[in-house]
Formats: structure tokens, C-alpha cells, sequence
């Protein structure tokens, strides 16, 4: 393991034959990302708009896109956000959203594995769902080169912040935001990522379970343990289908 | 009104939450072999958590953000786009607003 992000000056024109993390192979992350990137900007406008429809400081907001950066986890977080702030089921939420992560690294081990500690940790501090697919495109291709998920994701990072900083410090001159539909923006993006996880039948008995328990939770549970209780069903529902 | 404090060193835990995610996947499978039933728990969960959200939202909200989750589910069907979807969810939350919904 010789390369460095700093000394690709005589590899520039080599691709690497093992798996490695270069400067080179950051740069090209981001440019390659970057058609996706546009995308993100629309979803950190929307968070910020919804941030500050919820009254939630624009420096809070951005806070929140800098240090989670996972837009699905911090719209869950802002729909449970009051005061006094549930420190416990806002963690519990967004570590169940954003346990899929977990399952992207473990499908980024065998290649992330042969990186260096230090690059390894620094590129998947920036994973997310599209950068993730982006990789794994590009390792079926032969790619190597740990450096482009880590590219993709600060790309995906800046455009996320952008966003929310427009968004969020817009938003206050808007007054109520739900004249622009924005209380909806949340759930509708659920909605559709929900519909587009569908694999078929086997997905019926899971989400089923994960609806009626979540909905007997909204009536009976504290607020927002219903988040919680449905995600739970739903993965028991899923596994326990899969031994069948 | 949340606390500002609070506010931030809440939002540090869920930065450091997210991050654990993040980085668990690699960890983990330097130790252990993450079986096909564990994999499928983890799929269904993330799934799951969404359909948590915006069911009750839908069935216990305002009208209009029952009729922005039909017009997006429609939206997603018809498009297979998450943007398109939300965008058109949005508007429909938007025009009801209007409406008095």
C-alpha cells in the first residue's frame, strides 16, 4: 500500500491493481457523481424549507445536513423534534433508518477491507445511497480505488449543504410554509421510497405488519414510538418471512 | 420553543449515531458474516421505518397530507421517480391548502 492521496505525481497515468485510496480516484468520484449531485439539491431545499416550517434554526438545519448527512434520517428527526427534545427516540429513530448503512458497508467490506484504516474510515464517513451504488457500478467495472466513494460523497456533501443553507434561510421569508406544500414534502418522499423498495409479494406480509403496528402505536404509544414499533415489525415480518 | 444547547448536542449524538451506521457495515464484516436473515431483518427495518411515518401521518393528519401521499404513491408508480413523487406531492398538499383542506 504505497499510494497516498498526496503522491500520485509519477502513478497518474497507472490504474492501481489493488485496492487503494489516491487523490485521482477523489476526483473522479466527484465528477462522475456529480449528475446525481444536482439531484440532491432539490431534497436539501425541501429540508430546509421544512426546518424552518417547523421553526428549527436555519444554523440548526445546517448543522444537522453537515453532521448527519442522510436526508431521510434528519426529516424523521424534524417530525420528532419539540421541546423538551426525546434525546432517546430520536437517536433510536435515526439509528433505524439509517441502519441500510450498515448493510452498504458490509457489501463494501471485501474491497474496503485491503484500505488503510485511516482512508477506509474517512471515505465511508461521506456513504450514502447513491454514492454507494456509484461504487459498487464502478467495482464491477474493476474499479479499485477506494478514493471515489469518498469523491462522491464530499460532492454530494457540498450540493446536500447548499441546498439546505437555501432553503433554510429562505424558508424564513416565505412565512407558512404550507401554503407551498412544504408540511408534505416528508411524506411524500417516504411514500415514494417506500413504493420504490417494492420486490414483490414476499414485501406485502412486512409492510402490512409495519402499517397496523405503527398505526395501533400513533393511538396507543407515547408519541413517536409508533416509528419505532412499526420499523421493528416490519424487519421481524421480513426475517421471519425469509426462513420460509 | 427547543433549547438551543439542547438542540445542538442533539444533533451531535444523531451525527454520531449516523455515523456508527456509517461505519459498522465494514466493522462488523471484519468479525462476523452477516447472515441472509439478518440482511433481510436490516432491508425490511429501513423499509419499515419509512411506512411507520407516513401511514398514521396520512391517516391521523389533515386531509391534505393524506391526498399528497396518495398523489405521490401515484406519481411514484407512474414515474419511478422519488423526486417527481415528492415534487408532486408537494403541490397537491399546496393546492389543497388552498382549498381550505
Amino acid at each position: 500500500m504505497v499510494a497516498t492521496p498526496t503522491d500520485t505525481s509519477d502513478k497518474e497515468t497507472r490504474p492501481p491493481d489493488r485496492p487503494c485510496f489516491t487523490a485521482r480516484g477523489v476526483r473522479r468520484g466527484a465528477i462522475e457523481i456529480a449528475p446525481l449531485a444536482v439531484f440532491v439539491m432539490p431534497f436539501g431545499i425541501a429540508f430546509g424549507g421544512a426546518a424552518a416550517a417547523k421553526g428549527v434554526p436555519a444554523s440548526i438545519a445546517l448543522l444537522m445536513s453537515g453532521g448527519m448527512f442522510a436526508g431521510a434520517s434528519q426529516f424523521a428527526a424534524l417530525d420528532l423534534w419539540r421541546a423538551p427534545l426525546p434525546l432517546a427516540m430520536l437517536a433510536l429513530t435515526v439509528l433505524a433508518v439509517n441502519a441500510r448503512h450498515i448493510l452498504l458497508g458490509a457489501a463494501l467490506a471485501p474491497w474496503f477491507l485491503r484500505v488503510p484504516l485511516a482512508r477506509r474510515l474517512s471515505a465511508l464517513l461521506f456513504l450514502s445511497d447513491p454514492n454507494f451504488a456509484q461504487a459498487m457500478a464502478a467495482r464491477e467495472r474493476g474499479e479499485l480505488d477506494a478514493g471515489i466513494l469518498f469523491g462522491s460523497g464530499l460532492a454530494m456533501w457540498f450540493v446536500w449543504l447548499t441546498g439546505t443553507a437555501i432553503g433554510a434561510y429562505g424558508g424564513a421569508y416565505l412565512g407558512d410554509l404550507a401554503r407551498f406544500g412544504f408540511d408534505a414534502v416528508m411524506v411524500s418522499y417516504f411514500a415514494a421510497v417506500v413504493l420504490g423498495q417494492w420486490k414483490g409479494r414476499s414485501d406485502l406480509l412486512p409492510w402490512i405488519a409495519a402499517a397496523a403496528v405503527a398505526l395501533l402505536g400513533s393511538w396507543l404509544l407515547p408519541p413517536g414510538w409508533h416509528i419505532i414499533a412499526g420499523g421493528l415489525a416490519g424487519g421481524v415480518a421480513g426475517a421471519w418471512r425469509h426462513g420460509r | 420553543m427547543v433549547d438551543d444547547v439542547a438542540a445542538v448536542g442533539a444533533v451531535l449524538v444523531l451525527a454520531l449515531v449516523t455515523i456508527a451506521t456509517r461505519l459498522a457495515g465494514v466493522w462488523i464484516m471484519s468479525y462476523v458474516q452477516i447472515t441472509a436473515r439478518i440482511e433481510a431483518f436490516l432491508k425490511h427495518m429501513a423499509t419499515s421505518v419509512f411506512i411507520a411515518i407516513v401511514v398514521p401521518a396520512a391517516v391521523n393528519g389533515a386531509p391534505r397530507i393524506g391526498l399528497a401521499v396518495a398523489a405521490a404513491a401515484i406519481a411514484m408508480i407512474a414515474s419511478r421517480s422519488a423526486l417527481t413523487a415528492m415534487l408532486i406531492g408537494t403541490a397537491v398538499a399546496a393546492a389543497a391548502k388552498s382549498f381550505g383542506l
